[in-house]
This record gives C-alpha cells, structure tokens and sequence, in this order.
C-alpha cells in the first residue's frame, strides 16, 4: 500500500510589532484580537503573547499604521518553502470571512442615501467663503458618485444664499428660515439640519471647520449617530465603493490619517477655510431651492444671546491670539523703524511683537514679548525681522505654522527654524514688501 | 453645585517628530500628558469651586495609566476622579468616546445632579472638538463651546452666562444650568500644583469604571461602535526651510518670494 | 554706703543681664535643630582667625578700625573686671598678677586711646563721608557715644587716682599721666570728689552699655564670635534635604522654622553693609538688601519669640512647636518681614556671604522662603511656570522634544555610554550645551579637545536629563528632588564614576547637592579637565587667537567651588604664558551675570539689568575676548555686549572655544 504523503499544516506565523512604527492608535489591535493575544504597555504598544497568538491577522488588518507583521520561525519558513514548492501555498487555508460588525441605524439601507450636501455658513446674512470653497469641491465630489450636489442654509432672511450656491455649483438648495434661527444657536440649528438630513437623507454632508461649523457637526452627527471626520485637508471618492475618503493631519501635524465612515450615512467631514480653493461665481446658473418650515418658537430654545461684540477695541493686545505677527529684534535698532513693521502688520492683518530686547529697548511692551518669559505663540505667520533667535525666543515662536526670517547674519539660528529665510537688509526688504503689497493692490484675507 | 469635568491623557505631540529617512514616526520617549486644553477645563472647574463652593468630579476615558492625568486633575483641587477604563473602550472614535462619557457623567448625575460639565476644546492628538458637543447630544443637555470667558453665575436662578469667542466676534449667551462648556485656553491660567496638592493626590483613590459598572452594547462602544475608521496614514509631505540671499541684486527675487509666500499662505489675496 | 548702693545696681544690672542673655538663648533655640558641633577642631580655629583674628573685618581698610576697637575692649574686658570688683570689694586688685599686671594697664591705658581715637574716626566717618550702605541710625551714635564716654570717664578717674597717688600702675600709665598734667595743681578734695564722679560715670555707662547691647545692633558684641564659631565649613548654596511626608509644611514661612543657626545669624549682623556693596540685586536698584533682609529676620524673630514664649515658658530651651502662631509673617506684610519682590530679586551668586565678616549664610535662607512661596503657595514669577512644567515634563527649561537633545552629536561620532560603550569619563553635556545653538557650538568645542587628547569619554544622549540646578535654586525642592533621584539611579546604572561638565550649575549640582541624595560621583569642570591635560602635555594650545582677553569668574565656579585658578591657566596657556586682564571685581570678589538662582528664565524688570552692569565692567579693561566658562555667563554677556554695541570688536567665548581654536 501506497503511504499517502502526510498532510503538513501550513505554519501561520504569530504577530509581531515592527519598531518604530506604532502610533498608538488607541489599542485597534487589542481590540480586534480574538484570543486576548495583545496587551498594551505603557508606550500604549502593543505586547505579543507569542503563546497564545493564533495567526489569524486580524491585528494586523486593524492596524492603521502597518505596524503589525506575521513573523515565522526558521523553521516555519523552512516549511513553508517546502509547501511552496509542492504547490501546496495555492489553496488557501481557511478563507478569511471579512467580518464587518453589523451596526445598527442607517447601515442596512446605506443605498437609500444619496447626494452630497454643503451646509452653508452664514453671519447676519452673509455667508462664509469656506461654504463656497465647500461647494466647489462639493462638485468634484458629486460628479465622481454621479449624484446631485445641494447646499442647505439656516436663517432668518437667507433666500438669496440659496440662490447664490447655484453660482457656486449646487444643483439644489434646502432652505430653513425663522426669526429663530436668525443667530446661530446650537439648540436650533441642530434641530433644523437633523430634520432635513432624516429627511431628504444625504449620502456625504459638509461642513466648513469654523467655530460654528464644528459646534454644529459634532452635534449633530452625535444626534444622528453617524461618522464625523474634522479638519480634512483632503475629499476624495473611492469611485469603487462609493465611499468618502477623508484626510486628516493628527498626532499634532505629524502624520496624515485617511479615514472611512463605511457603515453609517452621512459621511460627515469638517474643512478648514482656505483648504479648498474656491470655485469661479457663474452668472445666471440656477437650481432648484426647496424650502422647509422650521416648527420651534423662540420659547422652545433654552440658550439666549444676550450680545454681540464684533469690534476687539479697547482691547489690550493678545499676541497669543493673532494669526498673524510682525516680530522684530535689537537689529531694528530704534523704536521709530517699529513703525515699519507696523505699516507691514496693518497691510497683512498682522500684529507687530517682538524680542526681550525689543522689550528691554523699550521699542514694544511687554505684553507683545514673544518668548521665555514672554509669550508663546503659535501663529499661521510668523515674520522675524532682525531677530537672531536665541533660544529663549525661538521656544516661544517655534511652533508658528510658517516662519520668514529677515536677518542679516547668515549664521543666525533663527534660520534653522525658519520656512522662508531671507539673508538681507531688514531695512531694504521690508519696506520693498509692503511696496510690492502695495503695488499689487493685495487685500488682507478675511 | 457639582462640575464633572473631562480629561483626556494624550502623546505630547509637539515631542513627536518623523524620521526624515524612514518617514516614520519616532515616539521614542515622548511622554504622555494631560491634554493642554484640557488643564484649563480642570482650572476653570477648580475655579467655581473656590468661588461657589463646587464639588469637582474628574473623569476620564483611557487606558489603567490614564490614571496619571486624574491624579494631576485632584492635585489642584479635584474632589473626585473616575477612570473609564476597559478593553471594550479601546479604538474608540468620538462617537463611542461620548457613548462611554455619555453615560458615565449620566450615571454620576443620577448620584449627584450635574450642574456643568467642562470639557476642553480640543485634545492636541486627535484636534476634532467632538467629543464635547457629543457629551451633551449623549446628555441632553445644551452645549456652549469655545468658552473664553464666564461672564456671571446666577445660584438662585440656576443661570450662567458665558462669553464665546468665534472667528471675528464674541458672543455674551445665557442659558439655563445644566449645561456642557468647551473652553479656550484664553479662559485661564492653570496654577501650579501645591506639594501638599501633589501628596494628596498621590494618595487618592481613583475609582476604575469598566463596562462591567456601565452595561453599554459591546456594539456601541469601542471599535465597533465606531463608524470612522482609518484606512490608512502616511507623512505628510514638508515644506523644507529655504534659505536665500536677499542683498544686491537678489533683493527683488527675495521680496517676491516673500510675497508669494503671503498669497500662498492666505494671508492676502490679489 | 556707697559701696551698698553700687552693689545693688551691679548685682541689679547682671540678673538683667543674664536674663536677657538667657532669653537670647531661649529664643536661638526655637530653630529647628542641625547639627553644628562637629569638627570642633576647625571650627576653634575659624573662631580664631575669623572672630578674633577679624580677618574678613579687615579685608576693607576701615576694618582697621574695627579691629583696634575690638582689641581695645578685649584689653578693657579684665580691666573693667577689676573695676567692677573692687567697687564692691576695694581690697581686691589684679596687682597679685605681677609684672604682668603693668603690662596690661599700660596696654588698657594705650588701647583706651586707641579706642577713643577710632570712636572718633567712626563718628566722623558716618557723618562726614558715609558708605551708602551705611545707614544713618541713632543706635549707632548713640554706642559710639557711650563708648567714647566710658574712655574719658576711664582718663578722668585714672588722672585724679594717679594725681591722689591711688594708681598701682601709674608709673606705666602714660596716657592717663599726660592726663594727669591738666591736673596740676588741684587740690586732694577736689580730685578725690572728681575722682568719685568719674567712676560713677563710668560704673554707670559700663553697666548700662552692657544691658543696651541686647537691644541693639551692638548684639554682635556677644553673637559674632560664636556665630563664627558655628560657621558653615564650606560656603552653603545648597538647602537641607526635604522629606516630602503628608502633613508636613514645606519651605519656610515662620521665622521659627528656620534652623538656630540662622537664628543665631539674624542676631550676628552688625548691619555693616558689606552684603550690600557687593549685592547684584543691591547694585542695580532691586528690592532685595541681603542686609536688610537679615534686619528684618531678626526684628521678626524678636517680635514673634515674644509671642511664642507667652504661650510657653521661657525658660524651656527646646524648638518652637510646629502650630506657633506668629505675629507678624515672615513673608510679606509689614517692614517687619521680608518682601516677596526681594525674595525673588536674588541670583544666589553668593557674593554677600563670601564678603560677610561673621559668616551670615544668606542665600539657603532666602530659597527656603522661595520653597514655601513655590511648594505650599504656588505663588511665584509667572514666566516660571513654563520653566517648572518643562523641567518636569521635558526635563529641560525650554521644553524641547527630549529627543533632540543628542542632535548636536549626530555628525561628530560620539560615543554613548548608553550603548554599553566603555569610557573614564560621563561628558554631561547639560541643557544648554545640548539645545542652545551658542552653548552647542562650546560643546563641539570640548568634543574636540577630549578627542585631541584621547580623553576616553562619552555622553548619555538623549537619555541625559536636567540636573535640576534651576529648580532648586527656585524653591521647588518637590520636583527637584525627583530629578536628582532619577538622574542618580541612572548614572549609577551606566556605572559612571566620573563626570565631565561644563556648566558650572551643572558642576555644583551634581558636585554638591546630589551628595544628600546618596551621590558620590567625581564630578570635574572643564576648566579643571583643560587645565590638567594642558598641565600633562596632552594637549598643546599653540598661543594667541583671543587677543587681550579679560576673565570673568562665574560664581557657582568659583565662590561656591574655589575654581579660580583653572580657567585662568587655561587662558595663560593660550595666550603665550600671558595671564587674562581682571576686571575691578574679580575672584571671590566677582560680580554676579545675573542669570543665577533661576533669574535666566525671569524677567528683571526693575532697576538697571545686572548683566549690562557687569559687561560695562568687563568693557573697561578693553579687552578684545570676555571669556567665561559657564553657558548662563555666555548668554548674560553676549547680550551685553550687542547692548554695548561692542559686539564687532569684543568677542564673548566660553575658554574651551579659546582652547580649542588654539590647537590644529
């Protein structure tokens, strides 16, 4: 009798962690393994248990970052060579079911939703440009799923927005208005946009990541118990799956993070303005508006405005605060050149700070030092104008968004932080700046 | 008058830098710490104790040595910390993260009716300012973020009334207690923990809630109950320094540089 | 029936006396306990040089002065002695002594005059050209007076016995017989009546003298030479070590709390106003006035003993109890406690203590307040909370990614002990040789002349941490204490014996305060390290890059450390065997950069900023290279001299940059 060859099992490697890699993501791995495998140690990574690894790679598809590998003995790899050769690797050991949790809500029907909604933005009637922005890409996002692009605006008087999102590219406009709704407030705004989202049941809805949008998008996708992803630098349609792809800056800026809302409707994403470029106004293209009634009274809402202040006069300076700042050193030589820098900040929206010894000269106060035992500032613009950067000033400054440094000395450290550095005459460039500025007739972006 | 506030133990991601070679992420020795928005949050609720008398209830959401930032929580003030802390909460987005602090800060109000409760606004690891509005949806109860300022507290009437700081304006609103408040770090200047603060908080016990005590569908919290996932993540591309000589007659191309830097950067547009 | 009188008021005087003495006593006690009583040895022959010998009196000419007063009264002290006895007893005299009795009259005759003649100096001095840190108090006139007197009245009574032929000693009296001559002629009833007057002007005025020293800054007359006695052996800039129990109190907030050696130190100060002079924060217009502080310590402390002993008998010679309640607060709040401004104001640099004539020890008493203001209160300079969180997060000042503190490393091929490389020596390379882009470029520097001399030697990397100097210095004792526990435990785990530093705060800490935390590592300066390899031939600096250069003693280097010599060879080796130009202040003399005791991370705000001070200094000897051997010092006198505008011509650099541009 002929022996049969003897069925070698096929070796499935246990999990490991590749140095290095793991973000701490928030223990995916843990979670998704059936066999109470993975620990987490205090760097918030995760610890095998070679002994109770099965090898099914489940942890290893959750991780978001490829930091989990299957790793095999010698030995094993030996065998599999030897399965490899026989052929043996071609069948597959046991399929792998791609278990998805079944979820409740929205998740059976996600086929029933469908078109991508902007909300639109607006304050005493006007509307914020990263709505428009939105619409644009609102766009490119409707025609790659081949749906309808609509923008929704809440108000009191806000018709004419609705007509306007036309210009910008939306096919439909959903209309709210009610004295009510004449000021955003939580309460109502979230009642409003929940009402028509249940409704008219949009697949992807966006919102722009101001103060308001956000107060308003984590609201309401709590409410509606759907995904939300902030900030996203990034839309895109995975044209396969019909799905949203949502990127995102996290850890600080220092990794970019794609992210799927798959089972649940809407997708929600927040964009910060000026991300989006804003599409082109187009005269005399129109749409379909449909207006909704807005069934609360002022009664029914708990939150009152009692004010609005819209002018920061009087106000002492908080360089903490300023998006943007003109910041100079002790190579400004006199408070009078300040008045430069001054005429720079002004131009570009900006705030003029400076050094401890722009301080100590008695050029700025104290309340615009930047640095030690000054300020710390983070802000979208930072213009060091003949400040060397020592580091008691650079750790107040370093985080800025961007960094242009004027300075003469080429050596100087504050260039080793600096995006822009420009080894130069502080007095020959600045004011060819605001020249230029000037001369191009630039106006500060709101 | 009872203040939960919430905290959450974050990488210090300004530590965090990529590997300029291998492009990843180097955590190496960065420590984990109270998420900065999040210490003005305790400061503020600390504040309405030593003003009304208010009794501080700390709680946070993460892993057993979470229990370091609660600590750092009571060392300044904070009359009581609960960790929420189980494997089912792992992987959580913030959606399953407000189910899990949700329900928490609900089961604490049924002990102790809850008057406010206080949230940073934002956590500097994930930057979404979610999970606060999600607090008060899970809640019921009204939401006010992006508090710079209170302006005033009415005990009798049960009122508060708070400044918002938006993008161009501020906002004065009123409402009616309870109510979830986002705050600005503006708000405050955290102080500085006493040693006797520090000793006290060593000392403390911090009262571990697992989903044993809170009974919430598995398919709810955790991974499961999150609809974001991550599909993947990758370095962000940088922006190098540039260095360039502005004398002479390289003075007009380092103005246009310049220049272009501010249309880029929106700073001004043509 | 004279003689009955005198007794009364003489036995009177000294019951007032003692008790008084013994409350003084009583009141040192309240301290908390430390011991004081070892080397007895050195501690006699402190006393000795210091107290007796008055050698730091005289290290200003009119402690010449103070010196002849001194020895006069110790002259005086048996003649008056005997004064006193044979007021009671007129049999009794010291004439049994033999010859050596007219040896000591004609020396108390001698030393009498002596000591009119300085009263009269000294009154002269404070009316006519005053130190500025001298004040003008009645307490001072009002002493000298009583002294002068106690002189004439002794000339007076010694004339008329010598004239009445009374005086044992008189033939050797030469002084009081110049006196004697005015008396010619007056009649023996007359002198016996003057006679009588005299010496009641003199019992009175002695006894009377006596009991007013309690009372008044003359209380040194009794406290200096102890106080000598129990000096420090070493000068202090370290504070006990902390056990950070529950319940305890941290820092000092009562005058009670201090230990009875800074008892004993408020009641030494004589108010001479050396401190002052020499003070940083005193020379440039701040709050603090270590002389001032040290008056206020002991009005406070006489205010509140007060109180504690009503609740206490006296008479118990045991420490305050932990609850006293006191009167007045010793920080903040009347003039009779110390101002929080001032408490903040001090650089730590120690110049007050090395300079005090009866070993005050100022700078632990004034970081312990600190202790108390950071620990208990958590009131401090705003611009420190950035620094207290960045140290304890980040383990450096500034709160850059710990990570990058090796970065400076990443080209230059150095060895980690981390990385289980063997090496003689740890290079603890400090905070701002790692992160500050100008104290990096020192740190090269020293890279380079350890490698030219094939120094075995290596650095921790990114796993070195703060050593914590700043913290302490500040008064969080809380932090600091976990710092130099973890950074021991981590030393001892790479099994590092000797260390390099080139920070002199660095240097001290490691040195000196690790100690109390069970550290015994041999900690060496750069400076010490060049000198040596220079000394051994092991490195050759060819001579001349750094011109004229003028050198600046930092003051955790040399007051607190005794390095003076060590850079300054450094220097001379570099310079053809030319020693460094020495500014005005120099040595155990130097002028504090102001960056010490954690004033580099606060702002100073009032007055004129001590580093411009102290740069103006080193401006004057014109030199072309300030050199300085601390990163602290480095950045002070960079800024001074851009202030200057001296940058193009003056160069600031740390002596291992002159070193290492020295050698190929």
């Amino acid at each position: 009798m002929e022996q049969k060859p003897k069925k070698i099992k096929k070796p499935r490697g246990k999990a490991r962690l590749i140095e290095g890699k793991c973000i701490a993501c928030g223990a995916r791995c843990q979670m998704s393994c059936p066999v109470d495998a993975i620990e987490m140690n205090a760097k918030e990574e995760p610890v095998v248990d070679t002994a109770k690894c099965i090898g099914c790679t489940k942890c290893v598809k959750a991780c978001p970052a490829d930091a989990l590998e299957m790793f095999f003995t010698p030995e094993e790899q030996a065998l599999l060579k030897e399965l490899e050769s026989q052929g043996a690797a071609a069948e597959p050991d046991e399929p792998e079911a791609e278990s998805k949790q079944p979820a409740g809500g929205s998740e059976s029907n996600i086929a029933l939703w469908k078109g991508v909604w902007v909300f639109i933005e607006q304050f005493e009637g006007h509307a914020h440009d990263v709505s428009w922005e939105l619409l644009g890409k609102g766009r490119v996002l409707a025609d790659d799923l081949g749906v309808e692009l609509a923008a929704f605006v809440l108000g009191d008087n806000v018709r004419h927005l609705a007509q306007e999102a036309f210009g910008y590219g939306a096919d439909k406009a959903y209309s709210m208005e009610s004295p009510v709704l004449k000021h955003y407030r939580t309460e109502s705004y979230l009642r409003g946009t929940v009402e028509l989202v249940n409704k008219y049941k949009p697949e992807i809805l966006l919102m722009g990541a101001t103060g308001l949008g956000r107060d308003l998008a984590g609201a309401v996708a709590t409410d509606l118990k759907t995904g939300l992803t902030a900030d996203c630098t990034q839309l895109d349609i995975d044209k396969k799956m019909r799905i949203l792809e949502q990127t995102r800056p996290a850890f600080g800026g220092n990794i970019m993070a794609t992210i799927l809302t798959e089972t649940r409707r809407p997708q929600m994403a927040s964009v910060r303005p000026h991300v989006m470029p804003k599409p082109l106004f187009q005269q005399g293209r129109t749409g379909v508006l449909i207006e909704e009634p807005f069934a609360l009274q002022e009664d029914d809402i708990a939150a009152k405005i009692i004010e609005i202040i819209k002018s920061s006069e009087g106000k002492s300076v908080n360089i903490n605060a300023a998006k943007i700042l003109v910041s100079g050193g002790r190579g400004m030589l006199s408070k009078e050149n300040f008045a430069k820098l001054q005429e720079l900040a002004d131009l570009i929206g900006g705030v003029v700070s400076g050094s401890r010894c722009a301080f100590d000269e008695g050029w700025i106060e104290h309340a615009r030092q930047v640095g030690q035992t000054g300020k710390t500032v983070h802000p979208k613009l930072y213009i060091a104008c003949a400040i060397s950067g020592a580091i008691q000033h650079l750790v107040g400054m370093q985080d800025s968004e961007y960094i242009i440094a004027i300075n003469k000395d080429k050596n100087a450290p504050i260039f080793e932080v600096a995006h822009l550095g420009i080894v130069g005459d502080v007095f020959e460039i600045i004011p060819d700046l605001i020249e230029k500025i000037k001369q191009s007739g630039a106006k500060i972006v709101e | 008058m009872h203040i939960v506030v919430c905290v959450k133990m974050v990488p210090d991601t300004t530590q965090v830098s990529i590997d300029p070679v291998t492009n990843t992420l180097i955590r190496d020795g960065v420590p984990f710490i109270t998420n900065p928005y999040d210490t003005n949050a305790v400061e503020e609720a600390i504040r309405f104790k030593d003003k009304y008398g208010a009794f501080v209830t700390a709680v946070s959401m993460g892993p057993p040595n979470a229990e370091s930032v609660l600590r750092k929580a009571v060392s300044i003030g904070t009359d009581r910390a609960i960790l929420l802390s189980d494997r089912a909460f792992g992987g959580a987005d913030t959606l399953a993260t407000s189910t899990v602090l949700g329900l928490a800060i609900k089961k604490l109000n049924e002990e102790q009716p809850v008057d406010i409760v206080l949230c940073g606004k934002q956590t500097i690891d994930g930057d979404t300012a979610q999970v606060g509005p999600g607090i008060a949806r899970r809640m019921n109860i009204t939401q006010l973020t992006l508090v710079d300022e209170v302006v005033s507290v009415n005990t009798e009437k049960k009122t508060i009334r708070i400044r918002r700081k938006l993008e161009n304006y501020h906002e004065i609103i009123e409402v009616k207690l309870p109510v979830m408040m986002t705050v600005e770090r503006e708000i405050n200047t955290p102080r500085y923990p006493t040693v006797p603060g520090r000793l006290h908080a060593d000392d403390v016990r911090v009262e571990i809630w697992s989903n044993a005590q809170l009974k919430l569908d598995p398919a709810t919290i955790g991974l499961p109950g999150s609809p974001t996932q991550v599909r993947r993540i990758f370095a962000p591309e940088r922006e190098k320094g540039e260095i360039m000589m502005g004398e002479g007659p390289d003075r007009t191309k380092a103005v246009e540089a310049c220049f272009a830097k501010l249309l880029d950067r929106d700073i001004v547009h043509v | 029936m004279e003689r009955l009188i005198f007794l009364i008021v003489c036995l009177g005087a000294f019951a007032f006396f003692f008790k008084n003495i013994f409350r003084l006593v009583a009141t040192i006690c309240l301290g908390r306990a430390e011991n004081r009583f070892d080397n007895l040895w050195s501690r006699c022959a402190g006393m000795f040089a210091y107290g007796f010998g008055q050698l730091r009196v005289i290290q200003k000419k009119f402690g010449y002065n103070h010196y002849l007063l001194f020895w006069g009264f110790m002259t005086l002290v048996l003649v008056n002695f005997e004064f006193l006895l044979k007021g009671i007893f007129p049999a009794f005299s010291l004439a049994f002594m033999g010859p050596l009795y007219y040896i000591l009259m004609f020396a108390a005759d001698i030393m009498s005059l002596v000591v009119l003649g300085c009263v009269v100096l000294a009154i002269a001095r404070r009316l006519f050209f005053r130190p500025y840190f001298i004040d003008q108090t009645a307490d001072a006139f009002l002493i000298l007076c009583l002294v002068g007197s106690l002189m004439i009245a002794f000339f007076g009574m010694s004339a008329c016995e010598y004239r009445l032929d009374e005086l044992a000693a008189g033939t050797y009296m030469l002084v009081t017989r110049g006196v004697a001559l005015f008396l010619r002629g007056s009649d023996t009833e007359s002198l016996h009546a003057s006679m009588r007057v005299f010496w009641w002007i003199h019992a009175i005025v002695l006894l009377f003298f006596m009991n007013y020293l309690p009372y008044s800054k003359h209380l040194h007359v009794l406290t200096a030479i102890p106080n000598c006695f129990f000096r420090s052996k070493h000068m202090v800039a370290t504070v006990p070590r902390l056990q950070f129990k529950k319940g305890e109190e941290f820092g000092i907030s009562k005058v009670v709390q201090f230990r009875w050696k800074d008892l004993l130190d408020f009641m030494s100060c004589t108010e001479c106003g050396r401190c002052q002079e020499v003070c940083p924060a005193s020379n440039t217009q701040k709050t603090l006035n270590p002389k001032k502080m040290v008056h206020q310590g002991k009005v406070n402390l006489f205010t509140n003993s007060k109180s504690v002993f009503a609740n206490r008998p006296a008479d118990m010679l045991a420490p305050a109890p932990k609850d006293a309640a006191m009167n007045v607060p010793l920080i903040n709040g009347s003039d009779k406690s110390v101002s929080k401004k001032a408490i903040w104001d001090c650089t730590t640099c120690g110049a007050c203590m090395q300079v005090c004539p009866v070993f005050i020890e100022h700078a632990p008493k004034i970081v312990q307040m600190r202790q108390h203001l950071v620990m208990e209160k958590a009131e401090f300079p705003e611009e420190l909370i950035a620094l207290f969180e960045n140290s304890e997060q980040r383990s450096n000042p500034w709160g850059i990614a710990p990570s990058d503190r090796a970065k400076w490393a990443a080209d230059l091929n150095v060895p980690l002990v981390t990385q289980g490389v063997q090496a003689e020596y740890l290079f603890y390379v400090g905070c701002a040789g790692a992160f500050d882009s100008r104290a990096r470029q020192v740190t090269t520097a020293l890279t380079k002349i350890l490698n030219a001399a094939g120094v075995s030697w290596g650095i921790l990397g990114n796993e070195e941490k703060c050593c914590g100097d700043s913290m302490r210095r500040l008064g969080n004792e809380y932090v600091f204490d976990k710092m130099a526990q973890a950074n021991i435990e981590q030393l001892k785990k790479y099994g590092i014996k000797k260390i390099i530093t080139y920070c002199p705060h660095c240097y001290t800490t490691l040195k000196n305060d690790y100690k109390q935390f069970g550290a015994d590592f041999e900690v060496i300066h750069h400076s010490e390290l060049i000198s040596s390899l220079i000394a051994a031939g092991k490195i050759n600096p060819s001579s001349d890059s750094a011109g004229r250069v003028v050198i600046h003693d930092s003051c955790y280097l040399g007051r607190y450390n005794n390095l003076y010599d060590q850079p300054r060879d450094v220097i001379k080796a570099c310079s053809g065997g030319r020693a460094p130009a020495e500014m005005e202040r120099c040595r155990e003399k130097s002028f504090c950069c102001g960056a010490g005791g954690g004033r580099m991370w606060m702002e100073e705000l009032d007055g004129k900023r001590i580093y411009l001070e102290r740069t103006q200094e080193a401006l004057r000897a014109a030199p072309d290279t300030i050199a300085v051997a601390c990163p602290y010092c480095l950045t002070m006198y960079e800024d001074g001299v851009k202030d200057e505008k001296a940058a193009d011509r003056v160069k600031v650099k740390d002596i291992a940059e002159i070193v290492a541009s020295s050698i190929s």
